[in-house]
């Protein structure tokens, strides 16, 4: 144990030390704190889950006036939404947007695993010049995807909104996510070593990354792949801007119901993306994933 | 491993030979960080760099419609309308404020979450993680669902207090937008600051408690300055993501802030791209300042999502 | 297997040198031992080996040929690690026949010597399980099977017993020191355990601050220290300045016979705790503490002049205790003048 570390444990010479000294025999933050803590907690959860909760069951409900939704139960909410019926606001349902948004999105994964695992490896296993920029610059968005649409609007004036724009796009936005899902798992094995044990075999180093490094980053990989997935699916900020009609992508289908369709036909939409999300969480869990989190435990 | 550098061309042209054709492990270890960090730097090229080099040039055209001419209006717009000096100061502050109560829950939600058993503990995660894949325009739907004209929240506290639902829903406030902006916050501040909270050095913090001091002094003295880093590198990231809050703002439009000003710049006031491009640029600047700056000041270990 | 030559070779990392100027020769079938205090330049030495490391200076040979530049897929080394580095994705079996796939030998063949190394460790029950299903010691026997599986040219072994426990440890030293010999394997074996070093190696050398400071057999580390570094790594070591003439080394506060050891007029005596005679009459020293060892008692003890020795005490002398007398000599035919 350092110096350091010491002092800072040592109550300093000061007013203040007084105070918490006072604090210390006094032990409130003992019987206060947890209990304190605990309340944050509760309802921290129940702001995140209340609404959710609501929006889900209101989807199978026929009205909303007064506290809670009433009229169980119908899945007329759910067949507009699904376009097995008519209804106001959007037409033609969501499956066509969501087909959309899937394929656009599944491109922007393939082109994150191409160009998201190598950088990951490359910024775990060596060290070289000029690697914290680089780092940053591969961790973080560079710009929000709202800014991003409005130089794509311009750059590519007749392809920003096409599919190919769309999956650059959200390349680009989500790949954070991927670097930082593969480079999770990377530093939780023993890359270095592992490296130079399948060279040490014989094994050149394109074939050491491709069928020993890559196969024990599969866990890593899967989980980053779900992650950029999902969030591509429904991405919004840049897709408004860019704005592609011909179809109509989910996110762009969620929006018109929500700021156009009725409240319950707007929780059916809406649970239509919440639905996603939780099988989403469920394969992230099979790849050790606690949540929806790049990090690994 | 940075070797002695070459100053004459002939130096330089050997380097690049080594690049490509190397003979020594040194040297094809360079060849390989290059060759792994050349798809993401293609990547970033196309959809980052040159997108943005148009955006400058975007925000001193002419022409709204193309790239031509050359004139400062757009940003001279920028400076004197006083109209975006008040978009600045309102993202500024109102990401700042989110920011800060987001990372306090975040660090009292990691704190409880490493320390005390509680129950369910993978589901609460779980829980707690899942509106980070959720849209900004579906969390403004959920603040609406909460506390709207016809809200949970609102007919309940109408319900109790007989008062009209219209005058007590709070969601496009900027109470509304507040929680808003928390909803998507709180989550990343929390899995950010939760690495951090595993790495504990436990050991100190036991042997303070018995020495005697409480919780609290325990936490102030030993626990803070450990994890100190990991706060100010949640600070930094969730600012950095409320800065990008858009469709939250565009559902509850409590308040102009930036990315709101953007998208009426290029719909409903017009196509302004000019402005917008500035805007644009502005933005861009300040977030990679921001960035890097202020990662200087912290540890990039800390950095995650 | 083959001989392995490091001919004065330097690395240095932004002119910082981890290794400067390291003349090595590894026999054909040999073990070599490297051994030092952690940073001494022991593993950039053992990487330069392998090919992971280029020198900035000077050559690599197996059998006379350079191989400084040869990329080490193409060097045919056998590296074991601490962290036993194995292969997550694939099988013991997978693992142990990896080498040989690329070298492309077929499945049955590859399969059948992967068996047949596994049977020499004893684990050739483990073959279809998964690697990250074994114990330390198992994973470290895989790991062992794997890199001699390719017939390596020279097999570098990395701290390979750090990390397990102390029985273990004693086990698979013995396990694997007779598997060297009987397979007749070129190795070199870091460590910063100099115990290790002696019961495993033929030869030692024992780096320094990025030089070597001394090769030789266990028993002359031991016994004839080049220098004081040397002395007071391997083992413990008294340091007594002294002259010798005419056949008399005089320490100052006492003069002990020189048994045959060389001249010097400022030299250092390195007496190891055994070299001491309790019960000699050459002078007296006091007991100050006194430790239970098991196998003998040492004692830290005050001479003459004020200078504390570190003296292993046998027989009846095990019995004396802080405070008490003990009549010493030093039985000097073994030992080492430094001048």
């Amino acid at each position: 144990m350092t110096d350091d570390s010491h002092s800072t444990q040592r109550p300093r010479e000061s007013g203040t030390s007084r105070l918490w000294w006072l604090l210390g025999r006094l032990d409130v933050s003992a019987t206060v704190g947890k209990p304190l803590v605990t309340l944050v907690v509760v309802l921290t959860l129940v702001f995140l889950l209340v609404p959710i909760v609501a929006t889900v069951v209101a989807s199978f409900a026929t009205t909303w006036t007064g506290v809670v939704p009433r009229g169980f139960f119908t899945l007329d909410n759910w067949r507009i939404v699904l376009g097995m019926k008519e209804g106001l606001g959007p037409r033609g349902g969501v499956i066509s947007g969501l087909v959309f948004s899937a394929m656009v999105a599944t491109g922007g994964m393939v082109l994150n695993i191409l160009v998201g695992v190598p950088i990951a490896y490359s910024l775990t296993r060596y060290d070289f010049f000029g690697k914290d920029w680089v780092n940053t610059l591969a961790v973080l968005p560079v710009v929000p995807g709202i800014v991003l649409a409005v130089a794509f609007i311009r750059t590519y004036p007749h392809n920003s909104g096409s599919s190919l724009g769309l999956i650059v796009g959200y390349a680009l936005l989500k790949s954070p996510f991927m670097v930082l899902t593969v480079q999770s798992s990377f530093q939780s094995m023993n890359l270095q070593q592992i490296e130079e044990s399948a060279r040490s075999l014989g094994a050149s180093w394109p074939r050491t990354f491709l069928t020993v490094i890559v196969p024990n980053a599969k866990d890593g990989i899967i989980a980053g792949s779900i992650i950029t997935w999902t969030l591509a699916a429904a991405e919004f900020n840049f897709t408004f801007i860019v704005d592609p009609t011909d179809p109509q992508p989910f996110a762009l289908f969620l929006y018109e119901n929500i700021s156009r369709s009725p409240v319950l036909q707007s929780a059916a939409a809406v649970s239509v993306y919440f639905s996603i999300v939780l099988v989403v969480i469920v394969l992230l869990q099979s790849v050790g994933r606690t949540g929806f989190t790049t990090v690994e435990r | 491993m940075a070797d002695a550098q070459p100053t004459t061309t002939d130096g330089r042209f050997r380097r690049i030979q080594a690049v490509i054709s190397p003979t020594t492990e040194a040297e094809r270890r360079r060849r390989r960080i290059l060759v792994l960090c050349l798809p993401y730097f293609v990547l970033a090229t196309f959809g980052a760099f040159i997108p943005i080099g148009v955006m400058a040039r975007m925000s001193l055209s002419t022409d709204n419609l193309t790239n031509e001419g050359f004139t400062l209006e757009a940003w001279r717009t920028l400076l004197n309308d006083g109209i975006y000096l008040e978009v600045a100061w309102n993202t500024l502050w109102f990401a700042a404020a989110t920011t800060l109560f987001s990372v306090a829950i975040g660090v009292a939600l990691s704190h409880a979450l490493e320390k005390y058993s509680l129950p369910f503990e993978r589901w609460i995660v779980a829980m707690l993680s899942f509106p980070i894949a959720l849209p900004g325009i579906v969390v403004g739907f959920l603040i609406v669902v909460l506390l709207g004209r016809t809200g949970l929240l609102t007919n309940a506290v109408a319900y109790f207090t007989g008062g009209n639902p219209i005058d007590i829903a709070t969601a496009r406030t900027l109470g509304g937008l507040f929680l808003g902006f928390a909803f998507s916050l709180v989550p990343r501040s929390t899995m950010v600051l939760r690495g951090t909270f595993t790495e504990i050095n436990t050991d100190a913090e036991e042997a303070a408690r018995a020495l005697g001091a409480s919780p609290l002094v325990t936490f102030y003295y030993v626990t803070l300055p450990q994890v100190w880093p990991g706060i100010v590198a949640a600070c930094v990231l969730t600012f950095r993501t409320a800065l990008a809050i858009f469709g939250t703002v565009l559902v509850l439009p409590a308040l102009n802030v930036a990315t709101l000003r953007l998208s009426l710049e290029i719909g409903d006031l017009g196509f302004n791209t000019q402005i917008a491009a500035a805007i644009g640029m502005v933005y861009f600047v300040f977030f990679f300042l921001f960035t890097f700056v202020s990662l200087r000041l912290v540890d990039d270990d800390h950095v995650k999502i | 297997m083959s001989d392995v030559t490091l001919d004065s070779v330097t690395k240095r990392y932004d002119s910082e040198a981890a290794v400067e100027g390291i003349d090595l020769r590894v026999d054909d079938g040999e073990v070599l031992g490297v051994i030092g205090p952690s940073g001494c330049g022991k593993t950039t030495t053992l990487r330069t080996i392998a090919g992971f490391e280029t020198p900035t200076a000077g050559a690599v040979r197996f059998d006379g040929e350079d191989v400084t530049n040869v990329p080490p897929e193409r060097r045919n080394v056998g590296l074991v690690f601490q962290s036993y580095a194995l292969f997550d994705n694939m099988s013991v079996a997978q693992n142990v026949a990896f080498g040989l796939k690329m070298q492309g030998v077929g499945a049955d063949e590859r399969r059948e010597r992967a068996v047949e190394l596994l049977e020499l460790l004893g684990i050739e029950a483990l073959a279809d399980r998964s690697p990250r299903t074994l114990s330390g010691g198992q994973q470290q026997r895989v790991g062992l099977a794997r890199a001699l599986a390719i017939e390596p040219n020279i097999l570098l072994l990395d701290e390979p017993m750090t990390g397990l426990d102390e029985q273990l440890k004693r086990r698979l030293r013995t396990e694997l020191s007779e598997l060297l010999s009987e397979l007749d394997v070129t190795a070199l074996y870091v460590t910063h355990d100099q115990e290790e070093a002696m019961v495993m190696c033929d030869r030692i050398a024992v780096l320094n601050d990025g030089t070597i400071e001394q090769v030789g057999s266990p028993q002359d580390i031991y016994e004839q220290p080049a220098n004081q570094f040397v002395a007071d790594f391997v083992g413990t070591s008294n340091v007594l300045d002294a002259v010798v003439t005419d056949g008399r080394v005089d320490l100052g506060f006492a003069a002990v016979n020189a048994n045959g050891l060389s001249e010097a007029d400022d030299g250092r005596l390195i007496v190891r705790p055994d070299d001491f005679v309790p019960g000699g009459s050459a002078f007296e020293a006091v007991v100050r503490d006194r430790y239970y060892l098991g196998e003998c008692v040492r004692v830290r003890a005050e001479l003459p002049d004020g200078q504390f020795v570190t003296v292993d005490l046998d027989g009846e002398w095990q019995d004396s205790h802080p405070g008490e007398a003990l009549p010493l000599d030093i039985r000097t035919d073994g030992i080492h003048v430094l001048s």
